[in-house]
């Protein structure tokens, strides 16, 4: 069952700059400890999440690279040159030269062609009144075309955002095999000095990849449900083994990001360790990967906030955001974090 | 045999990296290399497929952290891993070498972002990969002027003590993993930048070939106990330390 959380989140607490440009560490930033048994809340920083952490505990972290999947091309229709400068969101590769895309722009059509750079162009080969998506095709592919996108594009960034901060900006320290098109924002504070920490206290790290689609289709007429989304992922067979062994040590899972959540769940209800997923978790779903999670402050209308219901009682998450907006904790992607365990 | 071994050399189109390239391409690793120069680099890879050798030929300044950032990226794209990053990029800077009283300024800051910023750069950004996995072997290519003083060697000399210094800062710091980094002083070598560097040089030289398997043994099981250290290969291999 869906629920649509009420919140009103005043616009000072977005956060409109990384926290290293806002004279903090990386691992600097606020941290609220949510307990899911009893509500209770913690208030401290995000470099003493060891101290919520026992020796034996499984943290998983999601090592997705972001790229810079947000595009400029010159639209034409036939020799016909129609506009200039056309933003183009990558949203997913779905195969060597295809990937769905989404511009902006009214009035796309089938065959239209986007001029990238003297080296790329892409076609449109798939326009639907049902679908944000637009299906382009480009006349490279695979490493020839990643290339290009590195070469030309720039990390997606939304309203909040006010100065052009760079791709490494929107990096967590882990991530490593590029996919994603926005960053798996919930990795963000970690610092491999903490993570060494967290290491030298015996809590084990293990990685998964979930390459990340676009969480705003920039209009709100398309209805953003995670089963419309489809995301690749890639867990490692040793991974559902090593949360298996953690468990039955009694010690916990604890997910870096609803990513994670997705990735794993995915991979132990159908057996597949990867592939793509569509995954949709709201307070019904049952979590048998992760005891707790680490996560960002999400929006009302965030479908993150239906996963972390499944983890937490409603009434106490919405205790936690009220609280999270008195001690004026920071929203998105560059804010403060929650635990919830 | 380095089957399945996924190899980065910086500065692989000639001298000591085209030499690496060819060396562990033989013994069938996966190679990811970069070059500035774009015709040089199209040689190396040509040379290297008609080998039989999987390479990634990037054309990327590994001091530019937009080349750095999509050099690495599109490897670990395409291989899924880096197991051992060799930092051989660098430039010499004015030749003939003036004194540090007469270097120019830019040309000074240059060969500094070249020799010592980029192979920061680079191992930062390959790092992670082998953090996660805990596995790696990094090595970086020092000099003899990067370890002792001497007069006109400017700022390729003090570029080579920063190198050595990042080197044992950050052995230092990954004492507690299984990822290796060591740096290696090839000795002077019949290079085009040694004829830059020693003009009119007069005595013989060692071929960058003849001292590629230091390097083999670093990333083998046998060399797998050597971390934090600075080897002199010419030295390491008339000792027979590899043997």
């Amino acid at each position: 069952m869906r629920t649509t959380y009420t919140f009103q989140l005043p616009k000072e607490l977005n956060a409109t700059c990384p926290p290293e440009k806002r004279g903090l560490r990386r691992d600097g930033v606020k941290l609220m400890v949510l307990n899911k048994q009893t509500g209770a809340i913690d208030h401290d920083c995000f470099y003493n999440l060891d101290q919520y952490l026992n020796k034996g505990d499984l943290l998983i972290v999601n090592n997705s690279r972001t790229i810079p999947a947000l595009l400029k091309a010159d639209w034409y229709r036939g020799q016909k040159f129609l506009k200039m400068n056309c933003e183009i969101r990558l949203a997913r590769q779905l195969n060597e030269r295809e990937w769905d895309v989404i511009i902006p722009q009214e009035g796309i059509q089938f065959g239209d062609i986007f001029h990238f750079s003297n080296n790329v162009i892409g076609k449109v080969t798939k326009v639907s009144e049902h679908s944000p998506f637009k299906r382009m095709e480009f006349t490279l592919g695979g490493v020839q075309l990643l290339h290009e996108i590195y070469k030309l594009g720039e990390p997606i960034r939304y309203e909040y955002i006010h100065q052009p901060y760079l791709l490494e900006d929107y990096q967590t320290v882990f991530g490593s095999i590029p996919g994603s098109m926005e960053m798996p924002s919930a990795g963000r504070a970690f610092t491999w000095e903490l993570l060494e920490k967290l290491k030298r206290k015996g809590v084990q790290v293990a990685s998964i990849i979930l390459h990340t689609g676009l969480s705003y289709y920039l209009d709100d007429k398309w209805d953003h449900s995670p089963s419309l989304q489809f995301e690749e992922f890639v867990v490692p067979p040793n991974v559902i083994k090593q949360i298996q062994e953690t468990k039955n040590k009694g010690n916990k899972v604890i997910a870096v990001g609803t990513t994670v959540i997705r990735a794993v769940e995915t991979a132990i209800h159908t057996g597949k360790y990867s592939g793509w997923t569509n995954l949709y978790i709201d307070r019904d779903f049952k979590i048998i990967s992760a005891d707790g999670i680490i996560t960002g402050f999400h929006e009302p209308e965030a479908s993150h906030l239906h996963l972390l219901s499944s983890f937490v009682p409603e009434s106490f998450l919405m205790k936690a955001y009220e609280e999270a907006i008195k001690h004026e904790y920071y929203w998105h992607e560059f804010g403060d974090m929650n635990l919830i365990i | 045999m380095l089957k399945d071994q996924v190899v980065m050399i910086t500065g692989a189109s000639k001298g000591l990296g085209r030499a690496l390239a060819m060396a562990f391409g033989e013994k069938g690793a996966k190679l990811a290399i970069c070059a500035r120069g774009q015709e040089k680099l199209r040689k190396v890879e040509k040379e290297l497929r008609n080998m039989g050798v999987q390479v990634l030929a990037v054309q990327a300044d590994a001091s530019n952290p937009f080349d750095i950032e999509r050099f690495v990226s599109i490897t670990e794209k395409e291989f899924g891993k880096i197991d051992v990053l060799i930092n051989n990029a660098s430039v010499l800077g004015p030749s003939p070498m003036p004194i540090l009283a007469d270097y120019p300024a830019d040309e000074f800051l240059n060969v500094l972002r070249v020799n010592a910023f980029g192979p920061f750069l680079v191992t930062k950004r390959v790092l992670p990969g082998m953090l996660l996995r805990n596995e790696g072997t990094i090595i970086n290519i020092t000099s003899e002027a990067g370890h002792i003083g001497y007069e006109g060697w400017g700022a390729y000399g003090v570029s080579k003590f920063a190198l050595e210094g990042l080197t044992e800062i950050w052995a230092e710091e990954l004492a507690n993993t299984n990822i290796r980094m060591n740096m290696v002083d090839p000795g002077e070598m019949d290079t085009e930048m040694h004829q830059l560097a020693v003009i009119d040089c007069d005595y013989p030289l060692a071929k960058p070939e003849e001292i590629v398997d230091v390097f083999l043994y670093l990333v083998s099981k046998e060399g797998a106990h050597i971390h934090g250290q600075r080897i002199e290969a010419q030295k390491f291999l008339k000792r027979g330390e590899n043997q």
